[in-house]
């Protein structure tokens, strides 16, 4: 029978996969534009932001740090770290008690943002990556894979390929990740994974990519 | 007024005394990084807060729990008698020991479910017993049986786990009863009442006030949360939607949502938290509902006066804990007293909980009793009225000062196949110096409670 799972925890365990993720590859990519935007490309936050559709104003590195972090757009990180906070606490009876706890951390963390006094600075990134590195870190650590632990690890998968194609064009490493998607799709679906991920080799753009997967994923979960 | 020291306090005492208590701040870490919360609606906004927790334990030594847990196995024992007779053959109504029309204008009493016998007769399978320690008297008197959904054990359950990992000293020391089987007496409940399939809990979803327990005692029994859309009937059937569509059979249900919202096909059909199908599931013996449908008439606090009387006549036993003195004005004696005592006596109006509908004579102006006549001379049976206990206050450190707060006792009681009494239970204290109100949703913190022995 496998799992017993509702679809609404189903859900919310893939969109924190896709949030914790999200967050992470973000800040990856703004600590990159920083180092670029203290002495290098002034513009290279307004370039990264472009990417997710934002127009971001800046006059330093430290601004530019504090509006991709915390400035009044969808990537912010205290809103996407809110919506990873509110899948696991309906995902709760689900994740480890560790896992839980960080990603409500990580959340306060961004919270503490918001408090005038707080200057926004490379620590912050700093003890946000390594939140994130041990929310990663409980899930590894589960021995037995179980269908819960798949939904996050289709989140994380579906959220790396989705922000690859942001910046590159399909390649063998997104085709690698799409494989792994397909392999775990086949699993959540019942079906051996040996005989149908190797058929589900990418074709068309990498928009057509994200169709079929979604497409599937909607197949999966059922309202 | 504070009980009197005794070997058990002084030896938490010395061993508090070199403790380093900066590190109280560390439970307030955990309780925010966790989401201990018991939330509220304010003005009509959500607030998702923590409760506000005490480190002082309360301390209660084995020997006198052992003497609370018999009387609370006897009381909750008599309670599913009386109502698995009050809905079969109604012998206590018959014979006089309750009257009949007391039983049938209690809000909680469901006529329709006269008949009906739940699986392995079983009605009152979670129960939370309100008790305070009298000081006149110095023993604990039931305040308030709470038979429907009681809340709360997810809290001490939460902190016993957090104060062992900051101050392990305490129980490297002492001998303290442990107490995580709380949930697996309300797992092993659901499995002797079950009636095929697997066990869930039954939230009312995110954003109710005690959301972190539901979910935690999930996680903790290992069943399923579900909301009601996530179940379905089929010929009086219950099943649980799984993720990819399948249907799983549901043999017990442990709801935290009250009678008049589990079924919009049966109660309230404006509910949009029930299943519409699960009565007739449940009256069909498909599926175990913890607690039973309609066992609000047995913890009516009106229907709370006559538990003694249950007690003698179901089990041919004097009552081990007694209630604390009650007065009905529905009875023409007991209603000369009342007004001629109003001053000094605590009303309560039946239909209300959580600390709502209390008022205490002492604190209210001549006008206001007056007026208070009048009403109960109009509607007799919607208030009772009790004495004013004196109940023992507990130390608390509360803003870095030790103070004494009004606490009461609820005691958690599982029924299955025996009747366990957790070695633990919610201690709630009064925020403010001489309150009686130590309700969560009153603004009232919690405890943990140490059963000890030397």
């Amino acid at each position: 029978m496998g799992q017993i799972i509702t679809a609404n925890v189903a859900t919310s365990l893939y969109w924190l996969g896709r949030y914790i993720e999200r967050i992470e590859k973000t800040l990856y990519q703004v600590i990159k534009a920083y180092d670029k935007v203290i002495d290098v490309d002034k513009d290279a936050g307004v370039k990264l932001y472009d990417n997710f559709g934002i127009d971001l104003k800046y006059d330093t590195a430290l601004e530019f740090l504090a509006v991709a972090l915390t400035g009044e757009h969808s990537s912010n990180m205290l809103t996407l770290s809110g919506f990873a906070r509110e899948n696991a606490i309906i995902s709760r009876n689900h994740l480890n008690n560790a896992s839980f706890g960080e990603i409500i951390a990580l959340n306060a963390l961004f919270q503490n943002t918001t408090k005038a006094h707080v200057i926004i600075d490379y620590k912050i990134i700093d003890d946000a990556q390594s939140l994130i590195s041990e929310i990663w870190g409980e899930f590894a650590k589960r021995e037995h894979k179980q269908n819960n632990d798949y939904f996050i690890k289709l989140g994380k998968l579906v959220e790396e390929v989705d922000f690859y194609f942001r910046f590159h064009a399909e390649d063998e490493y997104s085709e690698i990740i799409v494989a792994e998607i397909h392999t775990i799709l086949d699993i959540l679906s019942g079906k051996t994974a040996s005989s149908t991920s190797q058929s589900q080799k990418q074709s068309g753009t990498s928009s057509d990519t994200m169709s079929a997967i979604y497409k599937k994923i909607d197949t999966i979960i059922i309202e | 007024m504070l009980e009197k020291e005794t070997e058990l306090h002084k030896k938490f005492w010395e061993i508090y005394s070199k403790q380093d208590i900066k590190k109280i701040k560390e439970f307030q870490t955990y309780m925010d990084k966790f989401a201990v919360n018991f939330n509220l609606y304010k003005d009509g906004n959500f607030i998702e807060r923590s409760l506000p927790f005490d480190v002082i334990p309360r301390i209660i030594s084995k020997q006198e729990f052992s003497k609370i847990e018999k009387g609370l196995q006897q009381r909750v024992q008599a309670l599913n008698l009386f109502l698995e007779d009050l809905y079969t053959d109604a012998k206590i109504v018959k014979e006089g020991i309750v009257p009949q029309e007391f039983v049938e204008q209690a809000s909680g009493y469901l006529k329709e479910f006269k008949g009906f016998s739940p699986s392995k007769k079983i009605r009152t399978h979670i129960n939370g017993i309100d008790l305070v320690k009298d000081t006149v008297n110095d023993e604990w008197v039931i305040l308030e049986d709470n038979l429907r959904v009681p809340s709360g054990a997810s809290y001490p359950l939460s902190i016993r786990d957090t104060y062992r990992k900051i101050y392990p000293d305490f129980f490297e020391q002492l001998k303290i009863e442990p107490i995580k089987e709380y949930p697996s007496f309300i797992a092993n409940a659901m499995d002797y009442v079950n009636c095929g399939g697997i066990n869930v809990v039954l939230t009312p979803g995110r954003f109710n006030s005690a959301y972190y327990e539901h979910s935690y005692l999930a996680e903790q029994m290992n069943a399923q949360l579900v909301r009601a859309h996530e179940l379905v009937v089929k010929e009086k059937k219950l099943y649980f939607k799984n993720y990819n569509g399948k249907l799983i059979r549901v043999g017990s249900v442990y709801r935290r949502l009250d009678d008049d919202f589990i079924d919009p096909t049966f109660f309230n059909p404006q509910s949009l938290i029930g299943v519409p199908g699960i009565v007739e599931a449940y009256l069909a013996g498909n599926v175990a509902l913890m607690n039973a449908i309609g066992n609000g008439v047995a913890d009516d606090k009106g229907i709370y006066y006559f538990v003694p009387k249950m007690i003698q006549y179901y089990l041919s036993e004097e009552p081990i804990l007694k209630n604390a003195p009650t007065y009905l004005p529905y009875f023409a004696k007991d209603k000369e007293y009342i007004f001629n005592n109003i001053e000094k006596l605590v009303i309560k109006d039946v239909a209300e909980a959580g600390g709502y509908g209390v008022l205490f004579g002492h604190t209210m102006t001549k006008i206001q009793l007056d007026d208070l006549k009048k009403i109960i001379e109009a509607e007799p049976r919607r208030f009772i009225a009790q004495e004013l206990i004196e109940f023992y206050d507990e130390q608390c450190y509360l803003d870095q000062k030790l103070v004494a707060r009004k606490a009461d006792f609820r005691a958690y009681v599982v029924m299955g196949e025996d009747i366990k009494v957790w070695q633990c239970g919610l201690t709630r204290y009064a925020l403010e110096e001489g309150n009686y109100l130590v309700n969560s949703s009153q603004g009232g913190g919690f405890k943990d409670t140490w059963v000890m022995e030397l």
